[in-house]
């Protein structure tokens, strides 16, 4: 039928509810048209764009010449005492390449809602026939590529430059555990960006919550520099077991008997996180709409 | 007879300085969550690096940091450069970000019509973003002190405190020329943000300006932060006395001057060119 066509036009829509594979499907079709949209909408802004598309690079850089001014070289005896290699460079590009992640979590997902909010389009998107969380997951496909493309650059910049000892044989199993990570963080992002529906400076819970990842994951060190009770806490987030798994499997000398508490460690988390953040997620959705607070900033 | 009420010209001015400082001090203390947030979490952002520190020397001190540095204590070295790297993030944006904040609530049009000089509006909004930024930097300080048992000499202070009014009029200048940008273009934010990545990599924020690059360097040493952090640093890590560093001084002044001369002209021409194209209150 031609799409012109008045009958066309007119013609009656029937959503597809419940759990089956039409709905499915049609909620993976909303998901792509909402990373399609934040791409349209970045690429307005191409200098936003390339600025983002470098900042895992600059942010990246302090913390590896520092290292290697702290330790006058790139080999450091006390690091290889603490987690079985002392090569600074990997180390920490192993570990920041991860934290941008974190952001794509906390910041992608928890602000996007907040971002529509501004923008004025967030009551829109709530009476489209489809799954709030479909919205979410659309804005954190969209980030999750985008970080990767930054993690390529930030790869191929530190290799050329410093050169990076990674195994090519661990890269399989590390994308593995990378991917569990990312369920789980998934999971956080959605409690995030319930918590952005709710308050009116949402920016400081998602940059507040960034900041004690930091300092929560081994990014660029290992937890035992962590106060026992900092430690314990950090293995309620998937970023600490995901490194240290992501490490084992890419670095010479990192200690491999850990991997299999790493895998349950992650599939654990991943569960409850996604639960929890559906839960979550869930009320405040009710909440703020029996409140009228949506349009509120 | 008509009664005309006269004002000396530099009493009117004070005054809109003062009308403006109090403005935005209210518009900041209607929201304590943000002065928290400003005054406790710079400090998560670089405790990281402190603890990097500890897990690549196994201590708090390092012989080959002292080498690039002249001091071992890495510590009080990254609380420095934090501290005053704050600066950059608050006044760098904070003036364009001020403006467009009055475009967003409508009412950059009724400041910028108002029978007064523009220059005194910019001067009550940087010394208010001034104030705020003190307050944070400061508290930011004491809670470090306290955290990681910095000795701080209170001795250094004042001079310490003329290089930080040094440090706020070169970035003056520089959130001068992004509020007349954010005029023009409107989301001068993203570019205060490009820049603010250029002081973070450039300038000797945690590490010794001499482990970059030549060609780094000499970008580095165009930024008005990198003299601030080298002169404090040397006050209050090194113990050296400031008539020994008058040559980062005198660049540091002469930084100043050529950004506050290229911010205000460069606002007044935006200033005029909006008004001529009529799109002020575009946002």
């Amino acid at each position: 039928m031609d799409n012109n066509n008045e009958d066309y036009r007119l013609r009656e829509v029937k959503c597809p509810t419940g759990f089956n594979w039409s709905n499915l499907k049609a909620e993976l079709r909303a998901v792509w048209a909402a990373n399609i949209k934040d791409w349209k909408i970045e690429f307005a802004y191409p200098e936003s764009f390339f600025r983002q598309l470098i900042s895992p690079l600059v942010f990246l850089l302090p913390f590896l010449l520092y290292g290697l001014v702290l330790v006058g070289g790139r080999y450091s005896d006390d690091l290889a005492q603490l987690v079985g290699t002392g090569d600074i460079v990997t180390f920490i590009f192993t570990g920041y390449m991860l934290m941008g992640f974190i952001g794509t979590a906390v910041w992608a997902m928890g602000f996007s809602i907040r971002m529509e909010r501004w923008f004025g389009t967030l009551e829109a998107i709530y009476v489209t026939p489809t799954s709030r969380l479909g919205q979410v997951l659309g804005m954190a496909l969209h980030s999750t590529i985008h970080q990767s493309i930054g993690t390529l650059i930030q790869f191929i910049v530190i290799y050329l430059t410093f050169g990076l000892a990674l195994k090519i044989e661990g890269i399989l199993p590390a994308l593995g555990i990378f991917a569990l990570m990312m369920i789980a963080l998934y999971g956080f992002g959605i409690v995030v960006s319930a918590v952005g529906l709710l308050l009116k400076e949402g920016w400081m819970v998602s940059d507040g919550l960034y900041s004690i990842m930091m300092i929560l994951s081994p990014v660029a060190y290992p937890l035992t520099v962590l106060p026992t009770v900092a430690q314990q806490i950090s293995t309620a987030f998937p970023t600490a077991p995901a490194l240290i798994g992501m490490r084992s499997f890419l670095m010479e000398g990192y200690q491999p008997e850990v991997i299999i508490n790493v895998f349950l460690h992650l599939i654990v988390l991943g569960a409850v996180w996604i639960l929890f953040g559906i839960l979550v997620f869930r009320l405040v959705d009710v909440y703020v709409r029996k409140r009228g607070m949506l349009k509120k900033f | 007879m008509e009664t005309v009420y006269q004002q000396s010209p530099l009493r009117s001015n004070l005054s809109v300085v003062w009308n403006e400082l109090v403005k935005n001090i209210k518009f900041l203390l209607a929201y304590p969550v943000i002065i928290v947030f400003w005054a406790i979490f710079p400090i998560f952002w670089f405790i990281p690096f402190i603890l990097q520190g500890q897990a690549f020397v196994g201590g708090l001190t390092s012989e080959s940091f002292a080498q690039a540095t002249g001091t071992s204590e890495f510590i009080p070295f990254i609380v420095i450069g934090a501290v005053l790297n704050s600066y950059v993030g608050t006044l760098l944006n904070g003036m364009g970000d001020n403006i467009r904040r009055e475009a967003l609530q409508g009412t950059l049009d009724y400041v910028l019509a108002a029978p007064c000089n523009k220059a005194s509006v910019l001067i009550g909004k940087a010394l208010s973003e001034s104030l705020s930024s003190t307050i944070f930097a400061i508290s930011q300080l004491a809670i470090s002190t306290l955290l990681f048992g910095l000795g701080i000499s209170l001795g250094v202070m004042l001079p310490v405190f003329f290089i930080i009014i040094l440090l706020i009029l070169g970035l003056y200048g520089l959130s001068l020329i992004f509020a007349a940008l954010s005029l023009m273009y409107k989301q001068s934010h993203g570019f205060g943000q490009t820049v603010g990545y250029v002081f973070y990599v450039f300038s000797p924020v945690r590490y010794p300006i001499e482990s970059l690059p030549f060609w780094a360097q000499i970008f580095g040493k165009l930024l008005p932060l990198t003299y601030a952090i080298i002169i404090v640093r040397s006050l209050m890590l090194l113990g050296a006395d400031l008539s020994a560093l008058y040559v980062e001084v005198l660049v540091l002044l002469i930084i100043d001057v050529v950004l506050i001369l290229a911010g205000f002209y460069l606002f007044n021409w935006m200033e005029e060119k909006t008004k001529k194209s009529g799109t002020i209150s575009h946002h």
